[in-house]
């Protein structure tokens, strides 16, 4: 038993590419969402429908959470921090689905997605407190914590993706043991919890410390 | 000195390092009295004003979840000890 993913083919055959079952999986997520939010585009209404309500209500939803901690940038930042929660909430979901690894149980995706946070705040910080601004925040409050402030930077891409990761396979570990021991009925409320509550709360929260990271670097 | 043979030496690695797994995951301990606490206090905070529920819920998700921290990076140490040696 190896929870790790499993290389399906390699790209190109070439021997450094390989391309493992949570990445076709992440593909097919990124697919579902494309061709569902296209198909919503065409049919996009001034007087919105039971669909369109439900999407403007998750979007709604999403940019009141990113306004109170970052003041007048709802709106800009809602692409960034809604893809991210709706490509997690949506790759959580689909490991309910017997056989379907899930593309955030893969180390790999988390820390994509964390190290895309990671960019984006620091280009932020840069953006707010000028490069030189931004390079004297690093040794802040004195010249001697310069190392410290560096390591401190660069282990939060690794605890926002160990976080994610950590949850994700922790339950898939459990559910595949209670599966061992026993495989009929028990197993459905336990992939309700961990797959449906978990994966959801666990998707929001990515967001919301992808909020309070690009906040914290917008602000020193 | 007596000498062990490759696959006895595999063994005991083998052992100690399930052994550390078990040893590791003692850190559940910390994560799960902060959480507990968090969630008590957001109760509190709740029973005094029931208006603000919404922003204590959100932020007491966000407190447990940087609280839950130490615990993950204990299981991925537990995860790879276990799935690696």
């Amino acid at each position: 038993m190896n929870p790790g993913p499993k290389v399906v083919f390699y790209l190109f055959g070439n021997q450094n590419m390989p391309v493992t079952d949570t990445l076709i999986t992440a593909w097919v997520v990124v697919l579902l969402l494309l061709v569902f939010s296209l198909f919503l585009r065409k049919r996009l209404k001034i007087i919105p429908g039971k669909l369109q309500n439900a999407v403007e209500l998750l979007l709604t939803a999403i940019e009141d959470q990113i306004e109170p901690m970052l003041p007048g940038m709802g709106r800009s930042m809602l692409p960034f921090i809604g893809t991210i929660f709706i490509f997690i909430g949506v790759s959580n979901l689909i490991g309910i689905l017997p056989l379907v690894p899930s593309p955030s149980g893969d180390l790999n995706t988390a820390l994509g997605l964390a190290l895309v946070v990671f960019l984006v705040s620091q280009y932020q910080s840069v953006k707010v407190n000028g490069f030189w601004g931004y390079l004297k925040g690093f040794a802040e409050p004195v010249a001697i914590l310069l190392p410290i402030n560096i390591i401190g930077d660069l282990a939060k891409p690794i605890s926002h993706s160990f976080r994610l990761f950590g949850n994700i396979v922790g339950g898939g570990i459990i559910i595949t043991l209670i599966y061992q021991a026993a495989p009929w009925l028990i197993p459905i409320p336990l992939h309700a919890w961990f797959d449906i509550f978990i994966g959801l709360i666990q998707a929001l929260i990515f967001g919301m410390v992808a909020i309070a990271y690009i906040s914290v670097a917008r602000s020193d | 000195m007596t000498q062990f043979s490759p696959e006895v030496i595999d063994t005991i690695i083998r052992a100690a390092a399930l052994l550390g797994a078990g040893f590791a995951m003692i850190a559940g301990i910390g994560p799960g009295i902060g959480q507990g606490y968090a969630a008590g206090k957001a109760v509190e905070a709740v029973a005094r004003q029931p208006e603000a529920r919404g922003n204590i819920i959100t932020t007491m998700l966000m407190g447990q979840a940087v609280a839950e921290s130490t615990g993950i990076y204990s299981l991925v140490i537990a995860i790879i000890l276990i799935f690696t040696t």
